[in-house]
């Protein structure tokens, strides 16, 4: 009985064997109203076991004692003690403060090289292309060699920066940059600029090819001047791809201390010492778990609320 | 008449400006390699000299040739290819289904699963460190290059999945349809249409996540502990300490890295951008 109704099945699919070629079975299975979700599943799985698990984790450790360099201490919970010395620590704060300033000033620069480098290539003129590939680089090379490479060129003794600005009469003799606290911060917003304002190019350039021709033909018979169109058309048309880049940006830098840490370390002091860099390395170089934790769950939260602003603008919702 | 001719004159200067603008641009983003490539090529006592060469006197190859024979430069990048490849590899058996369920389907839950797979991008990598730290020496991943290519994909694989997305939302459907009226299955029309029709954006998408995973510094910094599983971000860095500031070979190593990356990035470079863009603006 059991038997003959296999063969049936069998006939049904196509021959005796079609039911083992993954094609007929999960074909049969594609047709299933439940198959997107098994789809989704290996990559959600995957995201779990990655992402949503070591996150509670992290939450869960933020609340325990866990140094590895002190297995005698235990990993105890601790309720919220990491929570309050955050409060009190000034390195912490410090590291608020050069966040902000860190962010800022880089982003602030980046949009406006972004800018200009996408207006210039939006005039399509001859050779854009080999100017964007150019241009876009930057944005696509690793922090490490990013990081090594400007180190190269701005080193005390043989830095090609130093010498041509020495030539040029800027500067009466080399200078160490990442010596004194205020060039070092300065400095390494610089490298930071340059390696990511290509990514403002990017949105900025799709932002512009969305931008209806009509517009500027309407403007130019007003006679209104390429300032003005750029500041009564260009600029509020591209509102929201800059706020999306702006949100994204920020999210970009607060997250990553790749770059302080190849070139400065953090240093001179603490004066460059940002959030994402004291977290880790907390973790890496004093492997408090606990404490680099408490200081990650912090980022954190700062963090979901330019998620939260970002999903808010761009057209995830309406999608 | 005159303002025509006016016009035209601004345009010819704004022009003029674009171009000078551009090539200002290009040349501050080239030169820092230009200049790593120059000192690449030089004996180490004409790096660091007292009146700076900036075109090379003497030309050598010795710092490639001591790098790839002398140092464990040639492990590292076979590391770094291993890692990428399996990150790739689960990318793409995991995210490519995944970006079509979402390019496709309507379904509970859409949106705000689409925007769960966003959100994980923007978790600070410290915060999933220390935790993926703690586990995988637990399950003995710490320290593999298995173990390093998984957790790239916690955010490598939502990045993947979006940007997959958008190439397949522009794939046209009707192939698709005349396929299923013919009696494909759903299985069979994403197999034998879909994707090879979104080939160009799967390629632009995998170059994408390739550059990422090959560039990757700080969870390969905190996860990797020897030789065995390094990758060469880690070691091109470490170098810094374990020698005296080598330049020659640091600047040889920076090159021969970014060389891939460079050539990958110059060939899939339009379909990478669109695909990019798209992501970030919609979403």
């Amino acid at each position: 009985m059991e038997f003959s109704s296999r063969i049936d099945l069998d006939r049904r699919s196509g021959g005796r064997w079609a039911a083992l070629n993954p094609l007929t079975w999960l074909g049969e299975l594609s047709e299933t109203r439940y198959w997107m979700y098994l789809l989704l599943l290996p990559s959600a799985a995957m995201l779990v076991a990655v992402v949503l698990y070591p996150t509670l984790y992290g939450f869960d450790l933020s609340f325990r004692q866990y140094r590895l360099t002190r297995p005698d201490l235990g990993t105890g919970y601790v309720g919220l003690m990491h929570y309050k010395r955050i409060l009190t620590d000034a390195v912490f704060w410090l590291s608020l403060y050069n966040t902000m300033i860190w962010v800022t000033l880089s982003i602030v620069l980046e949009f406006l090289l972004g800018l200009l480098a996408a207006l210039a290539l939006h005039r399509n003129l001859p050779g854009t292309r080999v100017f964007a590939v150019m241009i876009l680089l930057p944005f696509f090379l690793p922090n490490v060699v990013a990081g090594h490479m400007w180190s190269l060129m701005l080193d005390s003794r043989m830095g090609v920066i130093n010498d041509v600005l020495v030539n040029i009469g800027l500067l009466d003799s080399y200078k160490a940059w990442f010596v004194s606290p205020v060039t070092a911060m300065g400095t390494a917003i610089i490298v930071e600029a340059w390696h990511s304002f290509p990514f403002f190019t990017l949105l900025i350039l799709a932002g512009l090819k969305g931008i209806p021709q009509d517009l500027y033909k309407a403007a130019q018979i007003d006679g209104a001047s390429g300032f003005s169109q750029l500041r009564l058309i260009t600029l509020p048309m591209l509102k929201t791809v800059i706020a999306a880049a702006v949100i994204l940006r920020v999210i970009g830098l607060v997250n990553s201390p790749d770059l302080l840490l190849i070139l400065t370390g953090g240093g001179p002091g603490r004066s460059t010492q940002v959030l994402s860099l004291y977290a880790f390395q907390t973790a890496y170089r004093d492997f408090n778990f606990g404490y680099g934790g408490a200081l990650a769950v912090v980022m954190f939260l700062i963090l979901m609320i330019f998620a939260w602003a970002y999903i808010r603008i761009s057209k995830v919702n309406r999608d | 008449m005159a303002n025509i001719a006016s016009h035209a004159r601004s345009k010819r200067i704004m022009d003029g400006l674009s171009y000078l603008l551009l090539v200002t641009l290009s040349f501050i983003c080239i030169f820092p390699i230009l200049w790593t490539f120059l000192t690449s090529l030089k004996l180490e006592e004409d790096i660091v000299t007292s009146t700076l060469q900036y075109i090379p006197r003497r030309i050598t190859f010795d710092n490639y040739v001591t790098l790839w024979q002398q140092s464990s430069y040639p492990k590292l990048v076979l590391n770094s290819l291993i890692v990428t490849t399996t990150t790739i590899g689960i990318c793409l058996l995991t995210g490519t289904i995944a970006a079509y369920a979402f390019a496709r389907f309507e379904f509970r839950g859409r949106t705000q699963l689409m925007l769960a797979y966003l959100v994980v991008r923007m978790f600070p990598a410290v915060m999933m460190i220390i935790p993926l730290f703690v586990v995988m020496r637990s399950i003995g991943l710490l320290d593999s290059t298995i173990g390093l290519a998984v957790a790239y994909t916690s955010f490598l694989l939502p990045l993947f999945v979006w940007m997959l997305k958008g190439f397949f939302d522009a794939a046209p459907k009707e192939l698709e349809s005349a396929a299923r009226i013919d009696g494909a299955t759903r299985l069979v029309a994403m197999i034998r249409i879909v994707i090879p029709i979104a080939r160009n954006g799967l390629l632009a998408t995998c170059v994408f996540v390739a550059i990422a995973a090959w560039n990757e510094f700080l969870f390969a910094l905190m996860l990797t502990t020897s030789q065995g599983s390094r990758t060469w971000p880690v070691g091109l860095h470490l170098m810094v300490g374990e020698f005296q500031l080598p330049w020659g070979m640091l600047a040889a190593g920076g090159i021969i890295s970014i060389l891939p990356v460079i050539v990958l990035f110059a060939l899939v470079q339009r379909a990478m951008v669109s695909g990019l863009t798209a992501g970030a603006v919609k979403g």
